[in-house]
């Protein structure tokens, strides 16, 4: 021990640096001295016992039993994600959070090279069933579970001629379905990202969860991520337009930014009235539009967005720049936006900023060559405005790996509601978000299959009310 | 509010992605802010730096942004409105030292004084720089981007609180490392009841060391599992396979640190404060504090992505406004402790 020279300080003023007081556990950490040895008994039990297979389980009796359906489990493949948080845990507020759900079935469609699945199943002791139904009732014939993951995303399927990947998720909502209808008997379900590629299917199955009364949640995890700032529109919010700038594919990152968009959207006054048409357009006929006198206002959410990004295309020789109309014309050579009126005339849009890197400097070639190829900017940032011109922005932070991170943990967010929904029985938020953006985003393809043709969408007049709550991620 | 007519920059490099270029850089383009873009429209800017440094780098911003170079720091020192000084690498290396001799020619002449990293590679210089300030009646700030950076969540040690402990978890080389777990700990560290009062020891911890010491309860497990709780980065299976283990409860946390080291730090009133660097374990900046109460309250310090390394901005934005109201949002006194705290920890480390 070193002791420390007699150098009296002043006493210091308390920082005004405006932070929030956050909470995270109280009353179990009294005792901070604890060893290791003594805190991993005490709190971490389950991890060892977990690791170490199925013998080791322990007696949870409160723990739910699920079922995963997914397409495949690579690293980073969405079923890996949700499996692994499932299995492993995940930080949640503040320590290593276990969620109060048994995986007891595990249905997986494809077993690439890499395959994780048998891996994870062999570790803890959930058998791969070869059926959907099969997961459902653990080859019992009647339902064993209290709840239904869908993990359809990633893996090796065809797309159709509007660029569409033909995932399983509505052939296997309907097995699950059958399921439920011959044990008069339904739980919650979880469906990853958007219901299904054609209208009439997604809208299916969400009368099939209102037939049968159970719990539906679905969508991205972009409306429960992190929020930098963490802003919180009020319910009722005179809110007229509301824009998400992102990047990457059609029928993916699209869909994320009509999840972006939309969870803000629905909180303006009067609530979500439905979407008259979607418009999708490319290159020049993109900036076609949006340089039209009507679109100031786009044009201007499109930069107080982008202000909010950390991860925007610079300038030769720079490392950051300043949002211009310019820069971004210039810079997103590879351009998509998607347009969409809602029936109260309220306007969405969903920039994806692909383009050729142009000069950036980065001292890590590596890091150019792998991350930011065609990339213009690569995060998701939204803003929206109110009736009077008040404009909100925010960051949705995704900390994605591997380039940033080793852990996508925006799905931490989304775990942690799919747990709350199976548990209670009840959705956080309403499906009828995720059936909107699903036809938003169906509806831009068509768009583009058309050449940008708009897309009237009187099928699309699905109303309803936010909750009270965002449910992002903030703790 | 203070315009802010001349800004001069003492910069002991200049290259891409260094601390010199992303604060610079803020200033001559702008930097975001509450939703829009800030801009120093009618600040003129000058950089002292030798011309082997960056010389191309900087040669491209007097073209596009009229930087000025100068040879000659005293004389426009004394012509500036503020003066913003950047040391080589990341903060840790020694500030040039004829700066105190700078700082007290500034006399009346500059209004305020920001300096990366801390305020001098000794005590006695850091001390020294101090009383120049003080002398000079110019406001002196200095630190890292790590205390001001945006945190997952955004909390922060209530003001007065009681606190009872403070665990850092940290990565990188000697110095930095160092640098920014003790800038971050003695930020949360002075919000407590009575402010910061003085460290009565300070002990090293290496190796295996670092371990037995956490069995001893010099610092605490269950910190260091809330803390590593909120890192995005765990390294180890996580790197293989993206699993979501949990280090701490799995018992990994040893297996996968290398060359782990620690900075135990034992306030005059008792508070008891860790820094631990565990390359190897996860790869981002994560803390946690305990209260009095029992109550924890932890977050990720947010490092934005290279190259714009946002968490500059935020650090900008505070110089901005020091600049401009002449008021300092933390005392001097914290970088006059951060330069005797690293000078003690070399030296024990050496």
């Amino acid at each position: 021990m070193t002791t420390w020279p007699n150098h009296a300080l002043q006493r210091t003023r308390p920082s005004r640096s405006g932070f929030n007081r956050g909470v995270s556990w109280t009353g179990s950490l009294s005792l901070s001295r604890w060893t290791r040895r003594e805190f991993v008994a005490a709190t971490a039990g389950a991890s060892l016992a977990l690791a170490a297979g199925a013998a080791a389980k322990p007696a949870a009796p409160a723990r739910k039993r699920v079922a995963l359906i997914g397409t495949h489990v690579r690293k980073f493949a969405h079923a890996q994600h949700f499996l692994d948080r499932l299995l492993e845990g995940y930080g949640w507020h503040g320590r290593h959070h276990h969620p109060a759900l048994e995986l007891a079935g595990l249905y997986i469609d494809q077993f690439p090279a890499d395959d994780l699945a048998r891996e994870r199943s062999a570790r803890f002791g959930v058998k791969l069933q070869p059926t959907v139904a099969d997961a459902l009732t653990l080859g019992t014939g009647r339902l064993a579970v209290d709840g239904v993951l869908i993990i359809g995303e990633h893996g090796d399927y065809p797309r159709n001629e509007k660029g569409q990947v033909l995932y399983p998720r509505y052939k296997w909502f309907k097995e699950i379905v059958k399921v439920f209808e011959s044990n008069g008997r339904a739980v919650p379900v979880f469906n990853d990202k958007h219901l299904s590629t054609d209208w009439n299917e997604a809208m299916e199955m969400v009368e099939d969860s209102r037939r049968l009364k159970f719990a539906f949640i679905a969508g991205s995890s972009l409306p429960v991520t992190w929020r930098l700032p963490a802003i919180e529109l009020p319910l009722g919010v005179p809110l007229t337009e509301s824009v998400c700038v992102c990047y990457g594919g059609v029928d993916s990152y699209d869909f994320h930014g009509f999840e972006t968009t939309q969870c803000m959207a629905e909180r303006r006054k009067g609530g979500e009235t439905g979407v008259r048409s979607v418009q999708a357009l490319k290159g020049a006929k993109a900036w076609e539009l949006l340089d039209a006198k009507d679109r100031e206002g786009t044009r201007r959410l499109l930069l107080a967005a982008l202000c909010r990004s950390d991860a925007m295309n610079a300038t030769e020789g720079y490392t950051f720049a300043e949002p211009t109309l310019d820069w971004v014309r210039r810079g997103s050579t590879n351009i998509t936006v998607f347009f969409a009126e809602h029936l109260d005339g309220f306007r969405t849009t969903v920039f994806l900023l692909n383009g050729t890197v142009e000069a950036v400097a980065f001292r890590d070639q590596r890091v150019r060559t792998s991350m930011w190829t065609d990339r213009f900017a690569r995060d998701f940032t939204w803003a929206g405005t109110e009736k009077g011109g008040r404009t909100h922005s925010a960051k949705f932070h995704l900390p994605m790996p591997p380039y940033n991170t080793t852990l996508a943990d925006f799905f931490n967010p989304l775990m942690n509601h799919v747990e709350t929904t199976i548990l209670t029985g009840r959705a956080p938020y309403p499906i009828e978000r995720t059936l909107l953006t699903t036809g938003m985003t169906a509806a831009g393809l068509e768009s583009l299959h058309r050449a940008g043709e708009r897309i009237e969408t009187p099928w699309m007049n699905v109303a309803y009310k936010a909750p009270k709550e965002s449910h992002f991620w903030r703790a | 509010m203070r315009e802010l007519k001349k800004i001069t920059f003492l910069l002991g490099e200049f290259a891409l992605q260094t601390p010199a270029q992303q604060i610079l850089d803020r200033f001559l383009l702008g930097y975001p802010r509450d939703g829009g873009w800030r801009k120093f429209a009618g600040t003129k800017f000058f950089v002292a730096a030798s011309r082997s440094i960056g010389d191309a780098e900087l040669t491209r911003r007097v073209r596009d942004f009229g930087l000025a170079r100068v040879t000659d720091e005293q004389g426009y020192i004394q012509d500036s409105d503020a003066v913003v000084i950047i040391p080589s690498g990341s903060g840790a290396k020694p500030l040039p030292d004829n700066l105190v001799r700078f700082l007290i020619a500034a006399r009346g002449k500059v209004d305020a004084c920001f300096i990366y990293g801390a305020l001098g590679h000794s005590p006695d210089v850091a001390h020294d720089m101090k009383g120049a300030a003080i002398a000079a009646q110019m406001g002196l700030l200095s630190g890292t981007w790590v205390p001001v950076a945006a945190r997952l969540p955004q909390v922060d040690v209530p003001a007065g609180a009681q606190l009872a402990e403070a665990l850092v978890v940290v990565q990188g080389p000697k110095s930095e490392a160092e640098l920014h777990g003790l800038d971050l700990v003695l930020a949360l560290a002075e919000r407590r009841r009575g402010g910061e009062v003085g460290i009565e020891s300070v002990r090293t911890l290496a190796g295996g060391e670092v371990w037995r010491e956490g069995e001893k309860r010099t610092w605490s497990w269950p910190l260091l599992a809330a803390a590593l709780s909120r890192s995005n980065s765990p390294q180890g299976d996580a790197l293989k396979d993206a699993r979501t283990q949990d280090l701490a409860g799995l018992g990994l946390v040893q297996k996968l640190a290398r060359e782990p080291r620690g900075i135990s730090l034992q306030h005059k009133d008792g508070l008891r404060s860790t820094v631990l660097v565990l390359d190897g374990v996860v790869a981002d900046i994560n803390f946690a504090v305990q209260l009095r109460s029992g109550e924890v309250i932890s977050a990720q310090v947010l490092r934005s992505p290279a190259p714009a390394e946002n968490h500059y901005t935020r650090l900008v934005a505070v110089i901005d406004d020091f600049f401009r109201t002449g008021k300092a949002p933390w005392p001097a006194s914290r970088g006059v402790l951060l330069s005797d705290l690293l000078a003690r920890v070399s030296g024990i480390q050496h």
